[in-house]
């Protein structure tokens, strides 16, 4: 930027626009005072819910402001862990492994490290309480974008690379002008993705049980989950509404508009994503209000320009010095020390499982592996067929896009009880309603991947089908099939890791005052939580980061690997 | 007073799998003095980016040492600015913000920023496109805020590397132009230009010295001083003297001077030297050429005639002059009886034609042997490439393992599975005696 380049607003001085802006804003400032009270006060392990409709826009400002510092610290964590796996030498044999294995954590199996110590940390105020809730959101969300960051940072292209070397850049002015720049497009879009992730279990980060203590937060979550446990249907519909409205908000305010403004940042000649056309964007661009306050920012930033005017640094040179080699090992060596005591006091903790509980958790472990494949592949069968209608015709693609995209935000465990009532009418147990259940929040995924793998196939590719009189069974097995493979794959990938997950809630459900459970071992992780067996919550949480790890490594990454080299459409 | 760059003893090697390493380039030393347009020109592979690189501190070179203006070189070289081939332009970036990047982490007041932007804007004629997006442009234009980028920066060494060769013809031709214009205009701060080029014209065209690089592993084959003065007439005598001698340092360096034994196709021994990276079909197109044109043409009217880069034009004649089909006398390429045979044939006969010439290749033979000894015919990919590293060690092995498959193949001397990574045959291969 040279200088600056907008002049103070002219012409027109406020406007329809501007009076909105002002209001969001007095809005805006009511809702952190009203947050900041409910933190500061004191320790309440069961806030009472009342379920009456004029209380839920305080639970959702409460929800939200969880999701949205959870999200802040996702941010922080993902610039950070990205950043050192991409760039320090060698880091990512040992981070990406860890990060492939604290995704496929479920969130019950942080809960008690979270809440134990940070209750402890902050015994008589609920800030303690808030955050270990908004950690457990964290962990919901958070992986995904570190994978995007890495993978952007890893593949930022060289003559670039080369350009902001010759420019003699600053790490900062690197960093924001090349890294996060070239990150933008893949980060919004994960971001929208990690938004939706961590709603999934807000039932269970806002009211959970660990042990002897009912813990309990105001927010939609805790609120859907008193209505489920009244069987309070007006409740649940509202509670439901609310989520909606959260979601749908969040996409219009706030996705949209990023996802529009970070089209600039695509490295691609042709425009990809369609329609990703954001009124707020234009109406904000609009703004003279805010043109004003861009105009100051910009001011500022000069101001401070002149200030500071420091000559280049390079960034080899800080790090690679004598010091920082000692930094490096002290931290390396604090960190095996670290993970030694951990592990003495893990295998300390396992000690006192018994063959027969462990034979528990193996057969546990086989149900759910068997209901996560059974949920993929019901998933698949309608999934494929509609994706493929879809994703072949443009105009209903856009107008669906943007509508499977919030069902695919909203979180299934809000409506598990309308889908467990109705199979209760038809008599299926929860053994095989939970595959329905798991069902119900990962066949978006599915879906999703699949109309866009169907967009990927050259149009020419479609002629030669038609030339040919391909029938109905061969175009399937020749064109579609494989063409979308890629896509499919990924979108199996994510289905599959969000089940896994997912059946700690689908498993094991309170339902009208009763609990329904079945044998498997997201039943087994909840019940252990509930029962405060730390020592089985380990070994069942182990048992599922190994199985989801090395089905990854087994199953997906081979897969992977041939359909990158086989049926990728070369650019 | 020392020269404004000095290489001395340059060389630079590619690390290998299984800790094996070939040269890319040995032993290069050269210098860059003020006020001249040095011109890098080699066969495409050569290392002459990387030669580039390293002379202007990006990359450190295996052995040898830059100096600037007789200081050696740690880190990049700050009175240096490079033009990429591919333009480089950060897509985010507005023309005037890419331009501008270069200056962000230099000290200078607001007013001297903007106006050195203004002022790089207007000499490469970009004005009215400041706010525009890299997206929005042509090629030209594109390459002409690099040329900009580079020029804000008040360079005293401007690098490009195959500036024009993204571009189309007339574009390319312009840009040129311009950066002559550039270089001999007053006010331009630019004092030096040093450019990698693999078109001989460009060369003759644009350099007041022209450095010619061998295939890899690449040395200095030539220096030739170009005094003529700018503007350059294309049909000058002294240019197209120049545009020849180079042409024919060229040809030396690529297919190498009469060497008979390499061609002759009644002699019983194995054709010792590797194939060239080229396709057969390029080979069969020379080959129509050379019919159309009565069966001799001259290498320089050659390279003109298919318009791609010379020292390609030269690798597919070294080809069908390694299969005997061709011949060449100093500048002159000449079909053979054997040429015209396979001319004549239909493509099953080219392919049976193919198939015995290419049995007299050691290279072919090599692995033709290796796949009789394998009880199933067959042999993993990385066991022949091992192989042929070993064999050809001055050879990139996987390059050349992908032109072998590409000639068996298409001669139906052996198959070739690219999902398990091996070649095959079906049955046991009849060989030549030894």
């Amino acid at each position: 930027m040279i200088g600056p380049r907008l002049s103070p607003p002219p012409g027109r001085i406020f406007g329809l626009v501007d009076l909105c802006v002002l209001l969001a804003l007095a809005a805006g400032i009511y809702g952190i005072v009203t947050v900041a009270r409910q933190w500061s006060g004191v320790l309440q392990p069961v806030a009472e819910i009342h379920l009456q409709s004029r209380f839920l826009p305080v639970y959702m400002l409460y929800s939200v402001t969880r999701g949205i510092i959870a999200y802040g610290i996702s941010f922080l964590f993902t610039m950070i862990y990205g950043y050192a796996a991409a760039r320090i030498k060698g880091a990512d044999r040992i981070m990406l492994p860890i990060l492939d294995i604290l995704q496929s954590i479920p969130v019950l199996g942080f809960l008690p490290g979270f809440v134990v110590g940070l209750v402890h940390l902050f015994p008589h105020r609920n800030l303690g309480l808030e955050m270990s809730s908004v950690l457990m959101i964290f962990t919901g969300q958070v992986w995904n974008m570190v994978f995007a960051f890495y993978a952007s940072l890893k593949s930022v292209p060289e003559d670039l690379a080369a350009v902001a070397q010759l420019s003699n850049l600053s790490w900062w002015q690197r960093f924001f002008r090349l890294d996060l720049s070239f990150a933008a497009n893949s980060l919004v879009w994960n971001s929208m993705m990690s938004m939706a992730g961590g709603w999934f279990f807000l039932t269970v980060s806002e009211a959970f049980v660990l042990g002897k203590h009912d813990f309990r937060l105001p927010g939609v979550g805790s609120y859907m989950s008193v209505a489920i446990e009244q069987g309070n249907l007006r409740a649940q519909w509202q509670g439901i509404l609310a989520m909606m409205a959260i979601i749908v908000s969040l996409d219009q305010l706030v996705w949209r508009p990023l996802v529009a403004w970070s089209k600039k940042f695509s490295a691609e000649e042709i425009e990809q994503h369609e329609g990703s056309d954001s009124w707020l964007l234009n109406v904000i661009q609009r703004s003279q209000l805010l043109r004003g306050l861009r105009w100051i920012g910009d001011q500022l930033r000069h101001v401070r320009k002149h200030a500071s005017g420091t000559g280049p640094r390079s960034p080899d040179r800080i790090w690679n010095g004598e010091v920082v080699r000692w930094i490096k090992r002290i931290t390396i060596a604090l960190f095996g020390a670290a993970v030694i005591y951990g592990l003495l006091k893990y295998v300390h903790l396992l000690r006192d499982i018994g063959a027969t509980e462990w034979k528990a958790i193996f057969v546990s472990a086989l149900l759910t592996f068997g209901r996560v494949m059974a949920a993929v592949a019901l998933a698949s069968i309608w999934t494929v067929p509609a994706g493929v209608a879809i994703g072949r015709n443009p105009r209903w693609a856009r107008a669906l896009q943007p509508i499977i995209q919030i069902l695919a935000s909203f979180p299934a465990p809000m409506v598990f009880p309308f889908a467990v009532g109705m199979m209760l009418l038809l008599g299926i147990g929860l053994g095989v309603g939970s595959i329905v259940l798991l069902l119900l929040g990962t066949q978006w995924y599915i879906l999703f991947n699949v109309i866009a793998g169907v967009a990927r196939i050259p149009p020419e590719l479609w002629e030669v089908a038609r030339l040919n009189r391909l029938s109905w069974r061969q175009r399937w097995q020749k064109l579609i099939l494989p063409g979308i493979f890629p896509s499919l794959l990924i979108g199996w990938m994510t289905a599959a890791g969000g089940a896994w997950n997912a059946s700690i809630v689908a498993e094991y459900i309170r339902f009208k005052g009763q609990m329904l459970a079945t044998t498997g071992l997201g039943a087994f992780i909840s019940q252990a939580t509930d029962e405060g067996k730390f020592h089985l919550l380990a070994a069942a949480v182990t048992v599922m980061a190994l199985a989801v790890v090395s089905f990854n490594r087994l199953v997906w990454r081979p897969l992977s690997v041939l359909a990158q080299s086989r049926f990728q459409f070369s650019p | 007073m020392p020269a404004l760059l000095e290489a001395t003893h340059i060389s630079q090697n590619f690390a290998l799998s299984g800790g094996k390493s070939i040269a890319i380039f040995q032993d290069i030393s050269l210098t860059v003095q003020e006020h001249e347009i040095v011109a890098l020109v080699g066969p495409s592979g050569c290392g002459k980016s990387t030669l580039l690189r390293i002379l202007i501190g990006l990359q450190r070179p295996s052995a040898g040492e830059v100096k600037y203006r007789g200081k050696p070189m740690t880190s990049v070289n700050p009175a240096a600015a490079l033009v990429f081939q591919n333009f480089a332009l950060f897509p985010w970036l507005t023309v005037e913000q890419n331009i501008a990047l270069s200056l962000e982490s230099r000290a200078l007041a607001d007013g001297e920023r903007s106006r050195r932007v203004r002022e790089a804007i207007d000499h490469v004629g970009l004005g009215g496109f400041e706010e525009a997006y890299p997206k929005e442009l042509s090629g030209g234009m594109k390459q002409r805020v690099g040329i900009a980028r580079a020029l804000v920066v008040q360079p005293e060494i401007l690098c490009l590397d195959e500036p024009f060769s993204a571009l189309d013809v007339l574009t390319a031709e312009t840009l040129r132009n311009e950066v002559i214009d550039l270089y001999t205009g007053k006010s331009s701060p630019v004092n030096s230009i040093l450019m990698v080029t693999h078109s001989v014209e460009e060369a003759a065209f644009m350099a007041s010295r022209i450095v010619v690089l061998g295939s890899p592993p690449a040395e200095i084959r030539a220096i030739l001083e170009n005094p003529l003065s700018y503007p350059r007439d294309e049909y000058h005598p002294e240019f197209l003297k120049l545009s020849r001698k180079l042409h024919a340092l060229l040809s030396q360096a690529l297919i190498g001077e009469d060497e008979p034994e390499k061609a002759a196709t009644t002699d019983q021994s194995l054709v010792a030297c590797a194939v060239p990276n080229v396709t057969l079909s390029a080979v069969m197109g020379l080959l129509e050429i050379l019919e159309n044109e009565k069966g001799t043409i001259d290498l320089v009217e050659l390279g003109e005639k298919v318009d791609k880069p010379f020292t390609e034009t030269l690798l597919v004649v070294s080809a069908a002059e390694l299969l005997g089909w061709v011949t060449t006398s100093g500048q002159q390429v000449q079909l053979t009886a054997e040429g015209r045979k396979v001319l004549a044939a239909d493509v099953q006969t080219r392919k049976q034609l193919l198939n015995a010439q290419l049995r007299r290749f050691r290279i072919f033979d090599l692995i033709l042997r290796m796949l009789n000894q394998s009880e199933s015919h067959e042999v993993d990919e990385e066991v022949v490439v091992s192989q042929l590293a070993i064999t050809y060690p001055h050879e990139a092995p996987r390059q050349l393992f992908r032109t072998v498959v590409n000639w068996g193949r298409y001669a139906g001397l052996f198959r070739y599975s690219s999902t398990r990574k091996t070649l095959y045959s079906r049955d046991r291969i009849e060989l030549l005696p030894r």
